[in-house]
């Protein structure tokens, strides 16, 4: 009786087990790694997984890839290399996803990138901008984003127009803020700009700036670029409006934060006058995919879309791109296939991934601007634009 | 180079600090003092009290009324303290001591995951700030936030209060008795339990009036009461475990090397300085400045 009973048991397990087999092969898993809580940007976390979701439900709707519904696995990065890398192993591993993309912070796109070329699986990094992520020039690094290069090139043009002579850079201590830090250094010194730059450094776990912003202070600068992400960005611009640095001084932030509909809730008082990078000019018009994408996302958040859920929503669509006209969702044949196609995504522009020289390889830029915001609860479609930069 | 004038606002800056960081830290050395376990979810009572300040200023008082939210807010996390030590913490008071330091630190470990995932859950991940009306203060050179004056004041006032509370009330005599032996004011017929119940509700309150004080100064979300959690066990350590002049002093002492630190060596290394005292302080102090060497039983 009781091995009767253990044989029924071995039956039925068997027959889960090739169920659940049976059920995996039905669908195409993908990984999405983003920052969903502290010290990470939950924020810009949050949209480019709204992106993704959306683009899963969208591809699915209209019949999956090849017959086979995508299906997303969405982990918390925490804004940190070590949560990071446990997340991608964990979806490589467990999930069996083809791809991951994601990445806000450049340290968990670098830190997940030296794991990722022994794992053979794929990153796509939709706003992780740090040089390493395709310098290094791995086989299985993706990106669909502004490098530190043209970030810092679109401000030295700013400057120029400008005509500013003293700069602080006050950023974090990542492979972001340092990344920056040390490429503004650079241009400065092959550009001749000739500028005085302070470089105040930080914490990205601090909550308090204001022995920071006290020395930038003291240096009197023409311009403060906050290179902070999540809530230093937020808690830089309060406190060094209160020691009466903003808005006597301008002060550029260094990604599209101020375009989320948080900041205006953040910096009502605060956040008039405020400079920014943007990766995506209201004025442009989206794909026809982009505009569908669009329409979903108002219809499901009301509210507009901005860049964060667009390249998430983009990385999506190019990875289901790339599956069905690449010859199939094998790791491998996806690299072979983003390396060598043209993919359409969210821009009108045609996205690629050639295996170019420096930091562009495997590397689509999107065009990077400085906006300004030049009156109270401004709509980020409305700000003024101040510099349009295209790579050369 | 360094003006006098950068140097007395990093001074000030320092202390003002300090006083904040040291009302956290007074909440985990009270309910050590009495209870004898660490509270390890003091971070998550901390962000309880900074969405609660939020809300009502947010949803129901108004910015005007910021000042009556904070002692609501303080209120709700001691009612939310005293539930959690009748219906988690009690039981384990009835066991031997040997087990209960395991079992207090497996309870507040996991009060820690369910409130930071209740708090995401609930509000999402997204900051909040509850603003504030007050204008920017002039402390000497140094430009203020108003809010965080008004933290500051709000806390020394507490302080004082808990001191007021512990040094001249019965209750405060019967809590500082249990401090230096529960078995002692069991046999003078003190319910050692119900002086359970109040320091963990007192002392998660403190946490939580912290956190409704420095909502609008430092924003409201899920990790919030992190730093500030790891800047009170600092403290607790540089100034004694169980002492609390030690803690207002540690306190002040953390925001002072931290902010000189910061302005004067290397800001990248803000957090460095506050350990780099907490590594001397256990090398040549290990109780801690106002600390006094345990007796076991």
């Amino acid at each position: 009786m009781k091995r009767r009973g253990l044989l029924w048991a071995g039956v039925l397990a068997t027959s889960f087990g090739a169920w659940g087999v049976s059920a995996r092969a039905q669908d195409i898993n993908v990984g999405l790694i983003v920052p969903l809580s502290a010290p990470g940007d939950a924020t810009g976390g949050q949209l480019i997984r709204r992106g993704a979701e959306l683009a899963v439900d969208m591809v699915n709707q209209q019949g999956g890839v090849g017959g086979k519904k995508l299906k997303l696995f969405v982990q918390d990065s925490q804004g940190t290399p070590q949560a990071g890398v446990a997340a991608y192993r964990r979806l490589v591993t467990e999930d069996k996803v083809v791809a991951v993309p994601g990445f806000f912070h450049s340290s968990v796109a670098i830190a997940v990138n030296e794991v990722a070329k022994e794992m053979g699986v794929p990153t796509i990094s939709v706003q992780a901008s740090a040089s390493d992520i395709t310098a290094k020039h791995y086989d299985i690094a993706f990106r669909t984003h502004a490098v530190d290069p043209v970030r810092v090139s679109t401000w030295m043009e700013f400057i120029k127009q400008k005509g500013y002579k003293k700069v602080s850079l006050v950023a974090e201590t990542t492979d972001y803020g340092i990344g920056l830090t040390e490429e503004t250094i650079a241009q400065n010194k092959s550009g001749k700009f000739g500028l005085d730059i302070q470089k105040v450094t930080f914490d990205n776990k601090a909550t308090d700036f204001t022995p920071q912003l006290l020395q930038v202070k003291n240096f009197k600068p023409d311009l403060v670029i906050n290179i902070g992400v999540g809530q230093p960005l937020d808690l830089i611009v309060d406190q060094a409006t209160t020691i009466g640095l903003l808005p006597n001084t301008p002060m550029l932030i260094s990604y599209d934060a101020p375009t989320r509909p948080q900041w205006w809730k953040l910096h009502e008082k605060d956040g008039s006058g405020i400079y920014f990078i943007a990766y995506y000019s209201p004025k442009s018009p989206l794909s026809d995919i982009g505009q569908a994408f669009a329409k979903a996302y108002r219809d499901k958040y009301k509210e507009d879309p901005v860049y964060g859920a667009l390249n998430g929503f983009g990385a999506i669509e190019i990875l289901a791109q790339a599956i069905k006209n690449g010859g199939g969702a094998e790791p491998k044949a996806i690299v072979k296939a983003l390396e060598s196609g043209t993919y359409k995504s969210w821009p009108t522009a045609p996205v690629t991934f050639p295996r170019a020289d420096g930091v562009y390889w495997h590397n689509w830029v999107p065009p990077v601007l400085i906006l300004h915001y030049t009156k109270p609860l401004q709509d980020w479609k409305e700000a003024e634009i101040v510099v349009q930069y295209s790579k050369k | 180079m360094f003006s006098t004038e950068l140097i007395v606002q990093t001074f000030i800056s320092g202390v003002m600090i300090g006083v904040l960081y040291a009302l956290m830290a007074l909440g985990i050395t009270f309910i050590y003092s009495i209870m004898r376990m660490i509270n390890w979810a003091m971070g998550e009572f901390y962000m309880i009290g900074s969405y609660l300040q939020y809300m009502l200023v947010a949803l129901l008082l108004g910015p005007d009324l910021w000042w009556l939210a904070i002692p609501i807010s303080a209120t709700g996390v001691f009612a939310l303290g005293i539930a959690v030590q009748w219906g988690l913490l009690k039981p384990i008071f009835r066991k031997p001591p040997e087990t209960r330091d395991d079992y207090a630190t497996v309870v507040t470990l996991a009060l820690l995951l369910l409130f930071r995932s209740l708090a995401t859950g609930i509000a999402g991940p997204n900051q909040f700030t509850p603003g504030s009306n007050l204008p920017v203060i002039m402390v000497g050179p140094m430009p203020l936030a108003g809010a965080r004056v008004a933290a500051f004041v709000f806390a020394l006032v507490a302080l004082a209060l808990f001191w007021g509370v512990l040094r001249y009330t019965w209750y405060g005599l019967a809590l500082r008795a249990a401090s230096q032996s529960r078995v002692g004011v069991q046999t003078a017929g003190i319910d050692v339990l119900g002086i359970d119940r109040m320091a963990f509700g007192i002392g998660v309150a403190l946490a939580g009036l912290a956190g409704a004080l420095l909502a609008p100064v430092f924003l409201v979300f899920p990790t919030d009461g992190l730093v500030t959690t790891v800047k009170g066990f600092e403290i607790v350590v540089i100034g004694g475990l169980g002492s609390i002049p030690g803690a207002l002093i540690a306190g002040i002492l953390l925001g002072l090397i931290e902010s000189f630190g910061a302005a004067f060596i290397d800001s990248a290394y803000q957090n460095i300085y506050g350990f780099l005292l907490v590594l001397a302080i256990l090398v040549l102090r290990p109780t801690g400045l106002f600390g006094e060497r345990g007796r076991e039983a």
